[in-house]
């Protein structure tokens, strides 16, 4: 399995100037991974583009060997007419039941899965939206923005805990935290304006894992490596 | 709600009442004009009874006709809500048809099926049917992105539950719609019995129409309006109660 684009053109109809000129990247290993850019330079166009939500542009997607991809974002809600308890039940395949009540504890939701999503701030909203596709089969998961409003300490754990509970799947994790990204992701693909050239830049992040320590070096390295390739 | 409702209806009937001994004194005019409120009061106790039930009948008739609109315009809103074929034909046709004025085919209905329940029935069902088909129309073709994505791109989504998302997440709109289309039920209702029926408040204003009996016609309009305001405000409630009740019970 692996997942490129090539030489993706795309305008928006009626816009007059192009998002993506000849957009190429891959990312060849499972794992947890990066898609970052300033605002409004394509991410989101390119995630819909990959999971097939955006048709109409030319180039190739290559997703070799994946046939379910699910791309989530922060704005997402769920039905206010049940708690999200009874949502998360009904959406999760009974395989997966373990992994609910990991995740559930992981996310720190425990107490809240009586509630109903409109109950929720802003940050639990994301966390619980994440957690119904991370209970889905899927081979690669497209994170935009899924754990904005989440304080640090719990978006860390909830990270190393995906990263530990699925190893074999596709994750791209898009967010403007840099420093998150530099720490947690493997390949982060760096998505610059149309007029840059190449359109995407490729780097690698440290991984961290759980029990792993952060050199200090390697990451603001890193940091700084992603700044001046965005 | 319910109170408000009726305090509405009595201040604009008692200012129009007003304003009406107003002209009467102003300029003079005759009881047989404009009735004096001693004539008023004793025809208000000489007719309520007869009018009361009436206005009954007539309100059965409008409720029975709103039902059957609103299951109607739920079925085809819910048809038309797809970006198909068939779902655009039946918004363009749904646009077009509102726009003939159901008065005009009034009395083509009647001629068909007579004057008699039936008929106040079907005009009071169409004129408050395309109102709402509209509404319908309008809700269920406008996707809630935010909460249906998840379902579709995981292949859950069905049609009851797209329907089931977009009612919920309209509801208020929903249940506006359907107790503002209780007025044009009524309407309705009362325009067909004026036309041609047999029966009802509406009936019962032509007579007194051609008694020339203003009186009569103004204790009709007292009861079609409290009855109107008490039923609208009883609609309202019950839209209220669902709303509560769907979000607090699960």
């Amino acid at each position: 399995m692996a997942l490129s684009c090539n030489h993706i053109f795309f305008q928006y109809p009626g816009a007059s100037t192009e998002v993506f000129q000849g957009l190429s990247f891959s990312v060849k290993q499972p794992g947890f991974n990066a898609l970052f850019g300033p605002s409004g330079v394509g991410k989101t166009s390119l995630a819909k583009i990959i999971v097939g939500e955006i048709t109409g542009y030319s180039g190739k997607v290559n997703a070799d060997g994946m046939t379910r991809l699910l791309y989530s974002y922060n704005l997402e809600r769920l039905p206010d007419w049940s708690s999200v308890g009874r949502h998360l039940d009904k959406i999760t395949p009974d395989s997966k039941e373990e992994h609910k009540e990991a995740l559930v504890e992981v996310f720190g939701m425990t107490d809240y899965m009586g509630l109903r999503f409109s109950q929720l701030s802003l940050g639990q909203q994301n966390r619980i939206n994440l957690m119904r596709y991370l209970l889905q089969d899927f081979e690669l998961l497209i994170m935009d923005e899924s754990l904005a409003n989440v304080d640090e300490m719990t978006r860390e754990s909830i990270i190393l805990k995906i990263k530990a509970m699925f190893p074999d799947r596709y994750f791209l994790y898009i967010s403007h935290n840099f420093v998150e990204v530099s720490k947690f992701c493997r390949e982060i693909v760096v998505v610059r304006g149309p007029l840059k050239q190449p359109q995407t830049l490729s780097l690698t992040g440290i991984d961290l894992k759980s029990h792993q320590s952060v050199d200090r070096d390697r990451l603001e390295q890193t940091m700084l490596e992603i700044m001046n390739a965005a | 709600m319910l109170p408000r409702r009726i305090y509405q209806f009595l201040i604009i009937f008692l200012l129009g009442i007003a304003v009406l001994f107003a002209v009467k004194y102003l300029f003079g005019l005759s009881d047989y004009v404009i009735p004096s409120p001693a004539d008023l009061r004793d025809t208000l106790a000489a007719v309520y009874k007869h009018y009361g039930a009436d206005v009954a009948s007539t309100l059965s008739v409008a409720i029975i006709g709103q039902v059957v609109s609103i299951f109607l315009a739920l079925m085809v809103g819910i048809l038309g809500r797809q970006t198909t074929w068939f779902g655009s034909f039946i918004k363009v046709a749904a646009y077009n048809v509102q726009a003939y004025p159901i008065v005009a085919i009034a009395p083509i209905i009647f001629i068909l099926f007579g004057d008699g329940f039936f008929s106040r029935l079907l005009i009071a069902a169409m004129i408050c049917y395309f109102p709402i088909l509209l509404s319908v129309l309008g809700i269920m073709s406008e996707p809630v992105k935010e909460i249906e994505h998840f379902y579709r791109v995981t292949g859950r989504m069905r049609w009851q539950l797209e329907v089931k998302i977009r009612a919920f997440e309209n509801l208020n709109k929903l249940t506006t719609v359907i107790s503002g289309s209780a007025t044009l039920a009524m309407a309705g209702t009362i325009v067909a019995e004026f036309i041609a029926a047999n029966a009802g408040i509406g009936y019962s204003i032509r007579i007194a129409l051609y008694q020339s009996d203003l009186s009569k016609i103004l204790v009709a309009l007292f009861l079609i309006g409290i009855t109107l305001a008490v039923y609208q405000g009883l609609l309202e409630a019950a839209g209220r109660m669902i709303g509560k009740g769907v979000t607090v019970t699960r």
